[in-house]
Formats: C-alpha cells, structure tokens, sequence
C-alpha cells in the first residue's frame, strides 16, 4: 500500500436521515488511480456513504451531513464550493442504469454539452472516444440516434459508464454497478473496472465479496455506519483482522 | 355457482340505472344538438359576418379568447407547478397552496366574471376586453393545468434528475432538460382539459369580454370580442323569437370545439404513453 496523499479522504462523516443515525464517524482516505471496493450487508449504509462523496445526499430532504470529505485536500461540503465542478470530477454510476431519455449519443454528449462544449465535431469525438472506453462503439456505431432504452441492460450500464466518462472526472463512484446484470453483462463491466483503475480513481459498492475480490486492490468493510476494516483486498479475504469481517467474508450473515 | 343472495343479484342492475341514464342523457344531448346544427349549419352562416346574418365573428372570437387564455395559463401554471413540486419546502404552506388551488376550482364561473369585472376590468382599467377576458378564463384554468402539471412532473423518474445532477447539470438545467420534457405531454394534456373546460364559459366572460354585436373582430386585445357562448344565450334571451337555427349552428360548433379538444388531449396522451421506455 502506497502512503501518498490520498484522493478523497472523509473526516468524522456523520449522515443522519431523520434521527436515523446511518453512517457513523467514518474515517476513511481513498487512493488515485486504484479500485476501492466498500464491502457490507444491505442496509449498512453503503450507498449512502458513497453518495456523501458527490453530494448526491443532498437530493433528498431530511438528511442531515456532519464531518468533511476532502477532495484533493479541498472540502466539499464547505458553503461556498463550485458543486457543479466536484460533480464534474466525480463521475457516478447507479445501481440500476438509469439512461436519459434520449438517444445513445445524447445521454453520452449531456454531461459535456452541461458544461458548456457545443461545437459538434468535439462532442462527436467525446461520444466515440468514451463509447469504446466502455467497449460499446461496436456495438452502436450505427444506431447512435436510437433511444438509449433500445439497449439491453448490460449495453444502458456501460453506456452509464460512458456518460459518467464524457466529463472527465478524477473519480468514478459505482453503487453495485451488477446488481441488474446477468453473469455476462456483469463479467464485460468487471474487466471495465479493471482497465479504467488504471486511469481513474474508483469507488465501488458491492454486496458481492467475489466481486470484491476481482477487481479492487483495497478494500473496506462497512457495517452498521461504521468502518470496520480497511486494507489490501487480498489480505483482507485471506486474513481478515477482526472477527466481524472474518464472519460477514465466509458468510455468517449479510 | 356461488350462491347470492336475491339481495345480491339485483344490486348490480339497481346500480346501473344512473349510469344508463347518463349514457341516454350524453346520447340525447349530442343527437338533438347535432341533427339541430346540422340540420341548420351551412359554409355561407360559417363564413358570414354577424351583421349579415352569419356567425363568422363569435367563432373566431371564441378561438381568440381560448388561444389566448391558454398562452397565459400555460407558462405562468407549469412555473407554479415546478415552483410547487421541486422547489417549495414540502411543509404547511405548500399544503396551504394546493388546498386553496383546489377550491379555487370550485368556485361558481360567476363569481370569477364578478372578481374579473370588478379587478382586470375596473381596477386595472382593461375595460370590457379580450385581455380582461383571457385573464379571468386563466384564473379558472389556472388550477387544473397547475394541478395536471404537478401530477406529470412527479412522475418523472427520479432517476432521470440523480443523473442529470450527478454529471454538473444544476438543480434548474435538470428540471428544464429532463422533469419538463418528460412531462411535457402530461402538461399538454391537463392544458388542453383545462381549455377545454372553459370553452363553454359564459358567466365569466359576460361581464368581462364578450359584447353582443360589433363590427369585424378586434384588432387589438384591448377591444371587446364576440363569442359563442354569449352569442348563444343573448339570442335566446332577449328576442322574442329566436331565429333557433343560427342558435343550433353555433352549439354544433362550440360542442364539436370541446370534443376535438377532449380527443386531441386523449390522442397526446396515447402517442406518448406508447413511446414511454421507461
């Protein structure tokens, strides 16, 4: 594990919805350019957790956000931050794809087309560059003008995956991105999460400890709001330290 | 068979009276209007001036004032929607909002024309015109476009805004790229219910737009108009013998208006629920 300044680090993260204490003082550094996986039985506040670090949060009413998440050094709840570039550097993709009601070349061109590029010859090339980034090009080159919901499943999660890349972000955040996907689908997004590691830095949320194990070099365990166990993916499955973790990985529950 | 009680079996007919009733009472409504006007309707009443014994001038009055009333109500309603769906703190007095919207709609049209008469017309010196006509219909329409609007605007998926939101795009570009296009059918179909509805509106309009006879049609909206409805009920009214085929012509006309009306907002509403994906 490399010791260098992290990415995104929380400090002292409380979310509450309602009286409802959901994540609870969560200390936590995420690395560049490495896949981390937040591991956890449903409920425990995963996804709420990764959507603290966009500020996706705070769509809903009735939440209540205490402690930092420092982005590059740099807090993201503080009053007077540009949102819309936080959201610009940290891309999302949803536990079920959620395509825009558009066509294949929209929902990728949006994000862009927000941040105020028109010319037409740029967002083409955006379009094509992040549709192979996701292995879609060849898929779709002939049908960019198609309604995104033409798509199979898999296809509306990687072109996701495209849209949330058109913008350029540092950072990927991906609640259970195979949730909804069969074995195949969700085999093409695993080697995804692979390859774009290499470039971006990726948060992913899964229940799935195998996928867990796949594809991120750390890995932490979340369980009621809390951290309980941090570290390398591979030690972590092999040697958990705490007993929790060791119960929850070989299935005691979850 | 599961046996039922006597009492049972005759529920269901006893039931069913009412609504044959109704289905005679709509059936007799449109027989008797319709063989009236048709009987009574040529191209020459149609395109003919008041003055000469037509009914041109009320016909195009009538499209003025719904034109007219529905370019009002349509931007200032879909704002209030938004305003009330995704903006307004969900709490009393949004609950205050919508339940005085709600009886608004209820509140007889004569009172609308009195309030419209006594506000647009004297208070703001409008006068007896179209603009003071267009802004009473739109305090009536007012409800049921903002109403139809909040309900469209709700069903738009979530999804749509968390992925709008989550690429930059702020609150307002969300709501204006993704919440009103998808609810744009839904808003154009409590418009043209809402229009519809006060297609046949007299009471509101008596006092405050409509004359019985003037020349030509007006040319700016500060002049007064013709309109059917009153039209209809002036010649009933005050002649002692109405010339009734003019009279049946002109309900011909403002009931087939309500009816294309009624089917285009159902046909707006079929073409889209069928393209609907998600």
């Amino acid at each position: 594990m490399v010791t260098i300044n992290p990415k995104i680090e929380t400090k002292n993260l409380n979310v509450w919805y309602g009286d409802h204490h959901v994540i609870k003082d969560v200390n936590l550094k995420i690395f560049e350019k490495i896949v981390t996986a937040i591991i956890g039985p449903s409920g425990c506040g995963k996804s709420t957790f990764l959507m603290t670090l966009n500020r996706l949060l705070d769509l809903n009413s009735d939440v209540h956000v205490e402690g930092e998440v420092l982005l590059d050094g740099r807090n993201i709840y503080e009053p007077r931050l540009d949102l819309i570039e936080v959201r610009r550097r940290i891309g999302m993709v949803f536990q079920k794809p959620n395509p825009l009601p558009k066509s294949i070349y929209e929902n990728v061109a949006y994000g862009p087309r927000v941040h105020g590029i028109k010319d037409r010859k740029v967002l083409g090339g955006i379009v094509e560059t992040c549709l192979q980034d996701v292995v879609l090009w060849d898929e779709v080159y002939d049908r960019l003008k198609d309604s995104a919901f033409e798509l199979s499943i898999g296809q509306q999660q990687r072109l996701c995956m495209a849209r949330a890349l058109a913008v350029k972000p540092d950072v990927l955040l991906m609640d259970e991105p195979t949730s909804s996907l069969d074995p195949a689908a969700t085999a093409k997004i695993e080697r995804l999460v692979r390859v774009l590691g290499k470039d971006y830095t990726i948060i992913i949320v899964t229940h799935n400890m195998q996928q867990a194990a796949r594809v991120s070099d750390l890995t932490a365990f979340l369980y009621l709001g809390k951290i309980i166990e941090y570290g390398d993916t591979r030690s972590m499955f092999e040697k958990p330290r705490e007993k929790l973790t060791e119960n929850y990985i070989i299935g005691k529950f979850g | 068979m599961k046996y039922q009680s006597p009492k049972e079996r005759v529920l269901p007919y006893l039931f069913s009276v009412p609504a044959i009733i109704l289905i005679l009472a709509s059936i007799s409504i449109l027989l008797f209007v319709g063989t009236g006007g048709v009987l009574a309707i040529n191209w020459e009443m149609v395109s003919k001036s008041v003055l000469k014994g037509g009914i041109f001038e009320p016909i195009v009055g009538t499209l003025y004032l719904l034109s007219g009333t529905m370019a009002i109500s349509l931007p200032i309603g879909v704002l209030t929607a938004v305003y009330l769906v995704e903006y307004a703190p969900k709490g009393r007095t949004n609950r205050i909002i919508t339940q005085a919207m709600n009886n608004l709609a209820g509140v007889p049209s004569i009172v609308f024309g009195l309030f419209g008469y006594s506000f647009f017309c004297r208070f703001l010196g409008f006068g007896i015109s179209l603009l003071s006509g267009w802004l009473t219909l739109t305090c009536m329409v007012l409800p049921i476009v903002i109403r139809g609007s909040q309900e469209a605007i709700r069903m738009v998926p979530k999804t749509f805004r968390e992925a709008a939101e989550a690429l930059g795009a702020s609150k307002w570009r969300a709501i204006r790229d993704l919440v009103l296009t998808t609810a744009a059918p839904g808003i154009a179909t409590s418009t043209i219910l809402g229009i519809s509805r006060v297609a046949g509106e007299t009471a509101a309009i008596l006092f405050t737009s409509s004359v019985f006879l003037m020349r030509g049609l007006p040319s700016t909206p500060f002049d007064p108009v013709m309109v059917l409805t009153y039209h209809i009920y002036v010649l009933l009214v005050t002649s002692p013998s109405p010339v009734l085929d003019r009279v049946f012509a002109m309900a011909l006309i403002l009931l087939g208006l309500v009816v294309v009306l009624n089917i285009l907002a159902y046909v707006v509403r079929l073409y889209y629920r069928k393209r609907k994906r998600w």
